[in-house]
């Protein structure tokens, strides 16, 4: 359980003005449950990622995962960035093997078990190819696998579908559904698309900018049901769907304004 | 590439073959220039042999290259100014390589260092930054105040030269570093020993490879400075000497040495980045 208790965030921005980054925001990630912070640049949500992941510190309030306060980054919290963020020199395997180096574990069997993550991101094929062979979306499936290979408690992930065409988001949006289903992590996800907020989110935070906060949250199931087997066309169909998308909007939109006339 | 050109080839209209296009281009757009370099080497050879054949020059200026050819062969067997050529060049390479090593042994470290503390950088900057855009041949007095006229004044002559620019380079090198990557590592649960060794030192070996180059040029630029300090032996002393006696085909042969082996270090110092960093430049 990751608890986010009151969190502010002031930093001073260009020309020593007071950026007013996040306004005690709260929020709890249950297991097996996906939050998705949904809003427009510079409403806060990277940088409440950022503090999650240790990154960044507090001006006030609390992080705790399992009731310990986190202070710095550490493998308990897997972050997938938005550039993808590889070693260049290392092929897909080595990468994805990055964190267990680290944790200590012998070549071979960090890299057994590298391949074997590899496998569940359907990019087995890869494992000896170099990074610069493979597409944006095949680069974020590594960045994924390279996060989840030290099984941490929750997943990070930073508008990491963003820098992707349509169609592969699409395909990556079901990969990560499918391995939610799997894996039941605790996953923490940033977008500016609100369609990608509804279809993965078990919860969805509207954040408005200046002072970064939390406008509006909905608890959905859309996601359960597409881990179940629904479709995302019959769900895209629906008339519950398309009235969310316009409420999400209308309130992104009404929080963006009044944020600008701050 | 070349399964797309032969899948043009099958798919190819029957008839004369399609013109070929390409995009057009701006400046090289990375098409090869040996065959128009070849072509000037030619024409300067040419130029030269015609120009000494004809008497134009006195061969004082220009020995022509049937001369420096002879007087090539005449250094390398029976030598010039009590040692053979192989001497001579034994003397400078092993300045310029033990010069290297020392230089590279204390530059990459400190460069590392001052790329990612502080105080490495506060207290080494102020030197570095006085030093060295100073001429060698300037503090080439101090060198033999302080060191005599041995083989170390001449060695820390060019292993002052050659440090900066390891040194800036490695620097350079760890401050380019992105964020994310360090980032990633330490989410992974690197230790700052393990995100140095597996994400700092790979990514500035690019930076610390090009600076090692710049320093080879700068060392052989300084060498004929620093042989000037009464050296008895070394291909710059014998240019120096050669000067003094106005043979200038010997004069010609050290230059054309020192120009065949400045582009063998550099033709070897491209091989080593290719071999260490075969990742640079892409993706």
């Amino acid at each position: 359980m990751l608890q986010i208790q009151q969190a502010s965030v002031f930093f001073e921005g260009g020309g020593g003005r007071l950026v007013h980054a996040l306004d005690r925001v709260s929020v709890d990630i249950a297991e097996n449950s996906i939050v998705v912070a949904l809003g427009a640049s510079g409403c806060g949500k990277s940088t409440l990622l950022n503090a999650i992941a240790g990154f960044m510190p507090l001006s006030e309030g609390a992080i705790l995962l399992d009731g310990v306060p986190v202070t710095r980054p550490g493998a308990d919290r897997g972050v997938v960035f938005q550039k993808d963020a590889l070693l260049p020199w290392r092929n897909v395997v080595d990468n994805v093997a990055l964190g267990l180096e680290y944790a200590g574990i012998g070549r071979r069997e960090r890299r057994e078990r590298a391949r074997a993550i590899l496998r569940l991101v359907h990019l087995a094929d890869f494992a000896e190819a170099e990074p610069h062979q493979l597409s944006g979306g095949m680069r974020q499936r590594v960045g994924l696998a390279r996060a989840l290979a030290t099984d941490p408690k929750v997943l990070l992930m930073d508008e990491p579908f963003g820098a992707l065409d349509s169609l592969t988001r699409e395909q990556m949006q079901a990969l990560l559904i499918e391995i939610w289903a799997k894996t039941a992590k605790q996953i923490f996800f940033i977008t500016h698309s609100i369609e990608e907020a509804i279809l993965l989110g078990t919860t969805v935070l509207v954040m408005s900018p200046r002072p970064g906060r939390v406008v509006e949250r909905r608890e959905l199931d859309y996601v359960r049901r597409l881990a179940g087997g629904d479709t995302v066309d019959a769900i895209r169909a629906e008339p519950g769907f398309v009235r969310l998308h316009e409420d999400l909007r209308r309130v992104l939109h009404a929080g963006d304004a009044a944020g600008r006339l701050q | 590439m070349s399964v797309t050109v032969s899948d043009a080839r099958v798919s190819a209209p029957p008839g004369p073959p399609p013109r070929l296009v390409r995009p057009r281009h701006h400046g090289l757009a990375g098409r090869s220039t040996w065959p128009i370099s070849l072509l000037s080497i030619v024409v300067l050879g040419a130029a030269w042999e015609l120009v000494s054949r004809y008497g134009l020059v006195t061969p004082l200026f220009l020995p022509s290259p049937g001369d420096v050819g002879t007087q090539l062969i005449a250094v390398a067997t029976e030598g010039y100014a009590n040692a053979t050529l192989a001497e001579h060049l034994a003397a400078s390479l092993g300045r310029i390589v033990s010069a290297l090593l020392i230089a590279a042994a204390m530059a990459i470290p400190l460069g590392l260092a001052m790329g990612l503390s502080r105080w490495a950088k506060g207290v080494a900057d102020p030197i570095i930054e006085f030093y060295w855009p100073l001429p060698p041949l300037a503090y080439l007095p101090l060198m033999i105040i302080w060191l005599g006229i041995g083989e170390t004044s001449k060695v820390t002559l060019l292993t002052l030269a050659m440090f900066a620019p390891i040194c800036l380079s490695a620097q350079a090198g760890v401050r380019g570093l992105s964020a994310e990557r360090i980032n990633a590592a330490l989410t992974l649960g690197g230790t700052r020993l393990q995100v140095f060794r597996t994400v700092v030192l790979p990514g500035a070996l690019p930076d610390i490879l090009t600076g090692l180059r710049i320093a080879i040029g700068v060392g052989w630029s300084t060498l004929v400075a620093a042989e000037l300090i009464a050296a008895t032996r070394g291909i710059g002393f014998m240019i120096m000497s050669a000067a003094q006696f106005l043979a200038t085909d010997v004069v010609f042969v050290g230059i054309g040495v020192i120009a065949a082996f400045a582009f063998l270090f550099s033709l070897g110092m491209r091989l080593l980045e290719r071999w260490l960093v075969p990742w640079h430049g892409r993706g």
